[in-house]
C-alpha cells in the first residue's frame, strides 16, 4: 500500500446519531431505482426540506437476520468521509418494521402483506445525486468533452484512492455506481459488495463479485486472494467506455468475457504475468492460442496520454497494474486540455424530475404498441428481434418510438446498420432489457471516428435515428432492476433471490452466473 | 493503518465511568444496584466468551460482541433487554461483522447446549428479533477499536516481545472485556495498561519505553489499578450473587 496523503487518511468515525429516526421524517416523492429486491426513493425531508435518496433495505427471504451486505455497507460507509464517496446521513426505520420484517424474514407473513402497501423496512439514507455516469452518458445528444471526462476520471480515482487508503475494496466499479451530481461531482456508490481488506489478509475472499464487464482477469481465473488492483481493472473499462464510446468488453459467460480480455489485452502467460498459471481455473481458461496484446492498435485514435494510461490500467498481471495513486499522477491529469472544475460543467436536468413521469408513461404506452406490433407480424419477423428492427429504416423507428420532449431530433444519418445487427440486437434487447437507458447511449456525435464496432453493442440502428427515450427493454422502469439513477445500490441483501442483474445495475454488465452465484457470496468471507 | 485513536470519534465517544454505571430506571424498580447491574454484565461477557468457544469463534469477535452489549445496556434496561438473549444475538451480530458468519441454527443449538434452562432455550426468531432492536439501540454504530490491534506493534517496540510476555499481555487484554474499560478508555490506552501490568509482574524494565510515549502515564496506571483492582475483586463475583442479580430481575416490581 502506498503511503498515503495527509489528509487521505479517515481518522474518523461518524458519530453516532442520536437514535434512529423514523422515515416518516421523510416524505417519499419518487422511487428512482426499483427492483425485486429493493427500491430507493427520491425523498424530502420534511422538516429541512432537503432531497435525499433513501434506500431500503429488504429484509425478506432472509434466514440469516438483518443481511451481512447491508452491515458491510454500513461499516464501511460509517468509517468513509470524502467528497468523492457518497455519504451516508443517517439509517432510518420505520415503526413496526422489527417485527414485520423479521416474521416475514421467518416466513411467517409472505402472503398476505402486499408489499405495495406494506411500507415497513430499515432505510439507508444518502445525499441526492441527480445522474450516474451511465444514465448521464446515455443521455441522447449527450457528448463528454474531453476535460470533462479527465474530471470524471479524476475525481473516480481521488475516490477510489481514498477508499483503498483506507483498506476498503469496492468491488463492483461501474458506471452506474459513479453518481453525478448537478455540480459535476461525482462519488462512488453502492458499497454493497465492498470489502475492508488488509495487507496481511490470510482469509480468502471471494472472487464472484465485480459485474462481468468489468470483472479482471484475475478474478476470471480464480483468484480468492486480491488487491485495489481489482477495482483498478474496472476504472480501466471505464476510462476506454468513455473514451471509446461503448463498453469495451461485454462478454455474456464467464469464459466470453476472459477470451474478450485475451483478444484485447493478449493471452497471459508466465512472462508477462508470473504465477498465471497456477492460477485455479488457468487450464480451463486458457486461451487455445496465444494471442498478442492489441490495446495500442485496437484504440489508436485515443490521444497518446490517454492511451498511455489505459495501457497501464489493462494490466492482466494485477501486481503490474497501475495503482489508483499513481494514476493521478499520469501525464493524462496533467496535460492540455486539463481536467475542467467541477463546477463548471453543463447541468444537466435530472432524470427523475417531473419529466421522468411523462417519459415512463408514454414508454409503457410504447411498449404496448410494441407489443401490438410484435403480435401482429409475428410470422415476418425474426421472433427475437426487438420491433424497431421491423422495416430497419429510421423513419419507421420513428414511428414507434416517438421522441420525448427531451430527446431533440439528431439529423445526422444514420450509421449504417451492422452485418451481423440482429443477433446482436436481440441480446440486447433480451438480456440487457432490464433498467438500461436506452439503446442510444454515446449518441453518434460523440467518437465516429471510434472504431463503432456495433456487431456486440447491437446499438448502432438507433444511435443514428431520433432518440428513443424508452428503453431497451421497452419497460425499464418496471422491469428494470434500477431506474436511471441507481447507483445508490439496490443490490439484493441476500444473495439468495435468483435472475439476472443482481448487482442492481441498469441493466448493464449483467451477471450471467445468475443466481448460483448468488446463493455462494453473501456468506463468505 | 487507517485508524487513529487519537483523533478518531472513538474516542469522542468515550463516557465517564459515572455514566456507565447508571442503573436504567426499570431496572432499579426492581431491586437492580449498579453492582449486580455489573455483575450481570460480567455473566454475560463470560457466556459469550464460553459460547464462542464452542463453536470455535475467535476473540476478536468476541471481544466486539461483549462491546456491543456493554453499548447496548448503557442505552437499554436489562428488564426489556433480556441479557441472556443479548448475550448470544451480539455475539451472532458481532460475527456478521467481524466476517466470521456463523448461522444462526448453529449458535441456537450451542445455546441449547449451555443453557440447561428451558425458559432460556431462544430460537432461530428470537436471535433475529433481537438483532433488529440491537442493532437500534446500537444505531448502527458497529465500528468498534479493541486493543488487540496495536499489541502487537507496541510489544515489538519496547522490545518485549517474547512469547510468554505476549501471551500474558494478551490474556490481560482478553480479560478487560469484563469490565467496562472499552466504553471508557482508548483501546491503545488499554493496551499500554496491559503492558504495564505484564512488565510489573514479568520485572522487566520499560521505564524509559513508556517515558518517551507521548502518553498520559498517569491514565495508563488508572487504567491498571482498575484492572488490578477487578482481579482483586474477581473472587467474590460468585454464582450466587449472580442468581440473587438476576432473580431480582425476574421479579416484578
Amino acid at each position: 500500500m502506498a503511503a498515503a496523503d495527509l489528509g487521505m487518511l479517515n481518522l474518523e468515525e461518524a458519530p453516532p446519531v442520536s437514535g434512529s429516526r423514523s422515515v416518516d421524517c421523510f416524505e417519499k416523492l419518487e422511487q428512482i431505482g426499483e427492483g425485486t429486491y429493493g427500491q430507493v426513493y427520491m425523498a424530502k425531508e420534511n422538516k429541512t426540506g432537503e432531497i435525499v435518496a433513501l434506500k431500503k433495505i429488504r429484509m425478506d427471504n432472509e434466514r440469516e437476520g438483518f443481511p451481512i451486505t447491508a452491515i458491510r455497507e454500513i461499516k464501511i460507509l460509517k468509517k468513509l468521509h470524502h467528497e468523492n464517496v457518497i455519504h451516508l446521513k443517517e439509517i432510518v426505520t420505520s415503526p413496526d418494521t422489527t417485527r414485520m420484517d423479521l416474521l416475514k424474514a421467518c416466513g411467517f407473513v409472505t402472503i398476505f402483506v402486499d408489499d405495495n402497501k406494506y411500507k415497513g423496512g430499515i432505510y439507508m439514507v444518502f445525499e441526492y445525486m441527480d445522474h450516474d455516469l451511465t444514465g448521464l452518458a446515455d443521455r441522447p445528444g449527450l457528448r463528454f468533452t474531453v476535460p470533462q471526462i479527465k474530471c470524471y476520471m479524476k475525481q473516480l480515482l481521488t475516490g477510489l484512492h481514498y477508499c483503498h487508503v483506507n483498506q476498503v475494496l469496492h468491488r463492483d466499479i461501474k458506471g452506474s455506481n459513479l453518481l453525478i451530481d448537478n455540480e459535476g461531482n461525482l462519488k462512488l456508490a453502492d458499497f454493497g459488495l465492498a470489502r475492508s481488506y488488509s495487507n496481511d489478509h490470510t482469509g480468502n475472499l471471494t472472487n464472484r463479485v465485480i459485474t462481468l464487464w468489468y470483472r479482471p482477469p484475475e478474478l476470471l481465473l480464480g483468484a480468492t486472494k486480491y488487491g485495489p488492483a481489482i477495482d483498478m481493472w474496472s476504472v480501466g473499462c471505464i476510462f476506454a467506455e468513455l473514451l471509446n464510446g461503448k463498453p469495451i468488453l461485454p462478454g455474456k459467460t464467464e469464459s466470453e468475457q476472459l477470451n474478450k480480455i485475451y483478444e484485447l489485452c493478449g493471452s497471459p502467460d508466465e512472462n508477462n504475468w508470473p504465477g498465471v498459471s497456477k492460477m485455479p481455473w488457468f487450464n480451463q481458461m486458457k486461451s487455445t492460442r496465444p494471442l498478442k496484446r492489441r490495446v495500442r492498435e485496437m484504440y489508436r485514435h485515443f490521444d497518446r496520454h490517454a492511451l498511455e494510461l489505459l495501457e497501464k490500467m489493462l494490466v492482466l498481471d494485477p501486481s503490474q497494474r497501475i495503482s489508483a495513486k499513481d494514476a493521478l499522477d499520469a501525464e493524462y491529469f496533467w496535460t492540455d486540455p486539463l481536467p475542467c472544475d467541477p463546477k463548471s460543467l453543463p447541468t444537466y436536468e435530472s432524470s427523475h424530475e417531473f419529466q421522468t413521469k411523462k417519459k415512463r408513461q408514454q414508454m409503457r404506452h410504447n411498449e404496448e404498441a410494441a407489443k401490438k406490433q410484435k403480435l401482429q407480424h409475428p410470422p415476418q419477423q425474426h421472433s427475437r428481434l426487438p420491433p424497431q428492427q421491423h422495416g430497419g429504416g429510421q423513419s419507421h423507428a420513428a414511428a414507434h418510438w416517438p421522441s420525448g420532449p427531451n430527446h431533440p431530433m439528431n439529423n445526422a444519418p444514420p450509421p449504417p446498420l451492422p452485418a451481423g445487427g440482429p443477433s446482436g440486437h436481440h441480446y440486447y434487447q433480451k438480456q440487457r432489457g432490464g433498467g438500461a437507458p436506452g439503446p442510444n447511449r454515446y449518441p453518434p456525435s460523440g467518437n465516429q471516428s471510434g472504431g463503432y464496432n456495433n456487431q456486440s453493442r447491437g446499438g448502432s440502428y438507433s444511435s443514428g435515428g431520433p432518440y428513443p427515450p424508452q428503453g431497451r427493454g421497452g419497460a425499464p422502469y418496471g422491469a428494470g432492476p434500477r431506474g436511471p439513477s441507481s447507483g445508490y445500490g439496490v443490490g439484493p441483501p441476500n444473495y439468495s433471490q435468483g435472475g439476472g442483474g443482481q448487482y442492481g445495475g441498469s441493466g448493464r454488465g449483467q451477471n450471467p452466473s445468475g443466481s448460483a452465484r448468488n446463493q455462494q457470496y453473501g456468506w463468505q468471507p | 493503518m487507517a485508524s487513529n485513536f487519537w483523533t478518531s470519534t472513538h474516542y469522542k465517544e468515550l463516557k465517564d465511568p459515572e455514566e456507565i454505571n447508571v442503573v436504567h430506571p426499570l431496572d432499579a424498580q426492581r431491586g437492580i444496584s449498579v453492582e449486580d447491574f455489573r455483575l450481570i454484565k460480567l455473566h454475560m461477557s463470560n457466556y459469550i466468551s464460553k459460547l464462542a468457544q464452542h463453536i470455535k469463534i475467535r476473540q476478536r469477535v468476541v471481544a466486539t460482541a461483549v462491546t456491543y452489549m456493554r453499548r447496548v445496556y448503557t442505552r437499554k434496561s436489562l428488564t426489556e433487554y433480556e441479557p441472556r438473549l443479548v448475550a448470544p444475538t451480539c455475539l451472532y451480530l458481532a460475527c456478521k461483522a467481524e466476517e466470521s458468519v456463523v448461522h444462526a441454527k448453529i449458535l441456537v443449538f450451542y445455546i441449547r447446549k449451555l443453557y440447561a434452562d428451558e425458559k432460556f432455550r431462544y430460537e432461530i426468531k428470537d436471535i433475529l428479533e433481537m438483532e433488529m432492536k440491537i442493532l437500534e439501540a446500537l444505531e448502527f454504530y458497529l465500528v468498534v477499536f479493541h486493543p488487540y490491534r496495536s499489541l502487537p506493534e507496541y510489544l515489538q517496540d519496547s522490545g518485549l516481545n517474547d512469547t510468554s510476555m505476549t501471551h500474558l499481555t494478551w490474556g490481560l487484554v482478553n480479560d478487560t472485556y469484563r469490565m467496562d474499560l472499552i466504553l471508557t478508555h482508548p483501546p491503545y490506552l488499554i493496551t499500554l495498561a496491559c503492558i504495564y501490568i505484564a512488565s510489573v509482574y514479568k520485572e522487566k524494565d520499560i521505564k524509559t519505553w513508556f517515558e518517551e510515549l507521548s502518553v498520559d502515564m498517569n491514565i495508563v496506571k488508572n487504567i491498571a489499578m482498575e484492572i488490578l483492582d477487578f482481579y482483586e475483586n474477581h473472587r467474590m463475583f460468585t454464582e450466587e450473587r449472580v442468581h440473587a442479580a438476576f432473580n431480582k430481575l425476574a421479579t416484578s416490581p
